[in-house]
């Protein structure tokens, strides 16, 4: 691509653009900037541009948290990595730059994916439940799942995308032009683009639209204080619950997600978790039981844990998907262990998939896949019992 | 772009590169003896040859192409067994072969592979009978070769372009990681040369003709953790680069023992050479007891006493792509 073209599509502009949006359905819009008919929201090249799109689509933005080092070398402080960085080079997530001993993102405001989806398919279940929320994505990743279900952009370096040019504003803007009360930043990691997701939440805020990360969790403590401190909740992908699991499915340390989890407590912040149970390979009884100790002592009984099923992806296409019994069988350990509120996830139409009050066993919230078929839900709490049930629901 | 590479050895190119096309020169070509063992080689000690020249390069890094020509054709020459450099690409690549030089160019001016060089390759392989629009001088993108100073070139003449994210659509996974190559590796070349540069890493210790083949794929950046120990070897013995890799050149001109992989004057010095093997285990092996030999020089301590044994040198041997025992190696001053 030469360096002045537009990224894709014609330009017919911004309004056109918001236009195509608006009447584009829920949860159906559009996701992956390859598949999009869009322009850039604002040429990024046009004289008076904020933006300095560069040359393969890149936005050099000064990165938030690093430190300076010897001989030009800068450490990136967004991740547990702690990626040290020669001039010129990036870090793990490929998404940070060190240009001449400053440390660069270069994602900010150049989502390459972007939908309206339901918040269930986050999965949120305590969160504002049945609304949807605009969902987005830029390139990178700092971990390197072997089941990867969005590889295609999480590993990849951003010049090797389609990207759009959409700005904080842009995105609080068109998640209110498209009635969603939310924007998720998703799919891909949004701890790489953590600048970006602090922006579109500071954005967000200002016109009564709230901002969610959907996570793997891998962020050192400064980063997350600083967003803690603007979204409105932090879903977390527990990706196994074995240290040497972990190091070998995903290339990351446990141990730093599990610290993520207990300062998440700490700020107060609303926290939903997914452990994805991978057959034969973290799908024990006894990781279940752990796991759901941990939870339970640690991040507290009343934080929604979902455990989701696998399908064969990315580098992992030898396994078969999860069985259903697997799931099962973890959800009872798990509300074995003191757990409240369990779920299934991929497994549309399983009992698993529904709220119940802890109070009085009654459901609370039906749902069949991403869809909330029925919600007795009463100012927070069960209509027949009184029971308060955790979560933001107004 | 076009190499001038002289009337004389035009022709004897194209004689050459007419006796191979021929059945009678095939067939020559087959029976060609191997190289005479020198005075202290065995059979099953590779070669790593060091080609260095006084003056190679003027204080303000102009190089001078007598003393690259001599240098350079002296260390490939010596690596294959052969007399000259012409007789050693003749030994090494087939007339018909499309072949890849893959250069270095990440850190900028100063640390990258010198255009000069990869060019006189580029000479050597054309006087030996490839035609130059088989000879590709490659790296990852069109910026960084440019700022090295590289003319870029698409049409008649060797090209030299880079891959510019045009990477095979086919995710391939080879071990420790899974990545997209090069599309042009990937459908085009058949066989390789990796020209590299002698220098230091901050994470894997030495960045030289091993490592060179990360530039080869979509994903570099997530193949750097444990030193790049896992990562390095099994992406070269991936037979994609393996079955292709022929030669492996370190450009020494202006070399840096420490502060890479980025520039850092301060640590640069003129080595004023080349390595060049056929093992390119060897001659990482080797370029790796430069660097040492050098830091020693300059006071720094051994890399491995910092935390960055290039353990991906030793790993490549585990693997069986070449000896990294420097015992086992004949490192010969040319």
């Amino acid at each position: 691509m030469s360096g002045r073209e537009p990224i894709s599509g014609a330009r017919s502009g911004r309004r056109a653009f918001v236009g195509r949006l608006a009447v584009s359905g829920a949860g159906c819009a559009f996701a992956g900037a390859r598949a999009l008919d869009a322009e850039p929201l604002q040429d990024p090249f046009a004289a008076g541009s904020p933006l300095r799109v560069e040359e393969g689509g890149l936005n050099p933005s000064p990165a938030r948290w690093f430190k300076a080092l010897a001989d030009g070398w800068v450490e990136c402080g967004v991740c547990p990595r702690a990626c040290r960085i020669s001039e010129d080079e990036r870090g793990t997530c490929g998404t940070r730059e060190n240009r001449k001993g400053r440390l660069y993102t270069l994602v900010h405001s150049r989502p390459c994916s972007l939908a309206i989806d339901p918040v269930e398919k986050k999965p949120f279940f305590h969160l504002l439940p049945g609304t949807t929320a605009l969902s987005l994505a830029t390139a990178g990743c700092n971990l390197a799942c072997k089941c990867c279900q969005n590889w295609e952009i999480a590993q990849a370096r951003p010049e090797q995308v389609p990207s759009m040019t959409l700005t904080p504003a842009d995105v609080a803007m068109l998640a209110k032009k498209k009635g969603a009360p939310l924007v998720a930043c998703t799919y891909t990691e949004p701890v790489v683009f953590s600048e970006y997701v602090l922006d579109i939440a500071v954005a967000g805020k200002a016109v009564g639209v709230r901002t969610v990360m959907i996570s793997n969790g891998y962020i050192q403590e400064q980063p997350l204080a600083d967003l803690c401190r603007e979204i409105a909740a932090y879903k977390v992908d527990l990706k196994g619950f074995d240290e040497a699991f972990f190091k070998q499915h995903t290339g990351g340390e446990l141990k730093h997600v599990l610290e993520t989890l207990r300062r998440l407590r700490r700020h107060g912040t609303w926290t939903e978790i997914v452990a994805l149970v991978i057959p034969t390979q973290n799908d024990s009884e006894a990781e279940a039981r752990a796991l759901s100790r941990f939870v339970r002592d640690e991040v507290g009984p009343e934080t929604p844990l979902h455990f989701t099923r696998f399908h064969p992806s990315y580098r992992l296409q030898n396994l078969p998907s999860t069985p259903i019994a697997t799931l099962e069988r973890c959800r009872n350990v798990a509300m074995a262990e003191g757990l409240r509120f369990v779920y299934l996830g991929n497994v549309p139409g399983h009992p698993g998939e529904s709220t119940y009050c802890p109070g009085c066993g009654k459901v609370l919230i039906r749902r069949f896949g991403m869809a909330v078929a029925e919600n007795r839900m009463k100012d927070g709490a069960c209509p027949d019992c009184r029971r308060r049930i955790p979560g933001v629901w107004a | 772009m076009s190499v001038d590479v002289g009337r004389r050895r035009t022709l004897a190119g194209l004689a050459a590169g007419a006796a191979a096309a021929s059945p009678l020169g095939r067939a020559a070509l087959a029976f060609v003896p191997g190289p005479q063992p020198g005075p202290k080689s065995a059979p099953s000690r590779p070669v790593v040859a060091i080609g260095r020249r006084e003056g190679l390069s003027t204080p303000n890094g102009v190089i001078d192409p007598k003393r690259l020509e001599a240098a350079l054709g002296a260390a490939v020459a010596r690596a294959a067994g052969e007399p000259t450099a012409v007789a050693a690409m003749r030994r090494l690549f087939r007339p018909t072969d499309v072949v890849g030089i893959k250069v270095n160019c990440l850190g900028g001016r100063g640390v990258s592979t010198r255009p000069e060089v990869a060019l006189q390759l580029a000479a050597f392989l054309q006087a030996a009978g490839l035609p130059a629009e088989r000879i590709y001088v490659w790296d990852r993108s069109d910026r960084e070769l440019r700022a090295v100073g590289y003319s870029l070139n698409a049409g008649a003449g060797v090209r030299v372009f880079g891959t510019n994210e045009a990477y095979d659509e086919r995710l391939v996974d080879w071990g420790p990681s899974a990545s997209r190559f090069d599309r042009v590796l990937a459908h085009d070349l058949t066989a390789l040369v990796s020209c590299a540069v002698l220098k230091d890493h901050g994470l894997a210790g030495a960045s030289l003709s091993l490592k060179n083949w990360y530039g080869a794929v979509h994903n570099p950046n997530k193949l750097h953790d444990d030193n790049c120990t896992p990562y390095v070897p099994h992406l070269v013995a991936f037979p994609l680069i393996r079955d292709k890799l022929r030669l492996s050149v370190v450009d020494g001109s202006l070399a840096q023992c420490h502060g890479g992989p980025g520039r850092a004057p301060h640590w640069a010095w003129p080595f004023g050479g080349f390595l060049a093997s056929t093992d390119p285990v060897a001659a990482d092996a080797v370029g790796r007891q430069v660097l040492e030999e050098r830091r020693k020089e300059v006071g720094l301590p051994p890399l491995a006493a910092e935390g960055r044994e290039p353990g991906h040198i030793a790993g490549a041997a585990r693997l069986g792509l070449g000896v990294a025992d420097l015992a086992r190696i004949e490192r010969v001053e040319v």
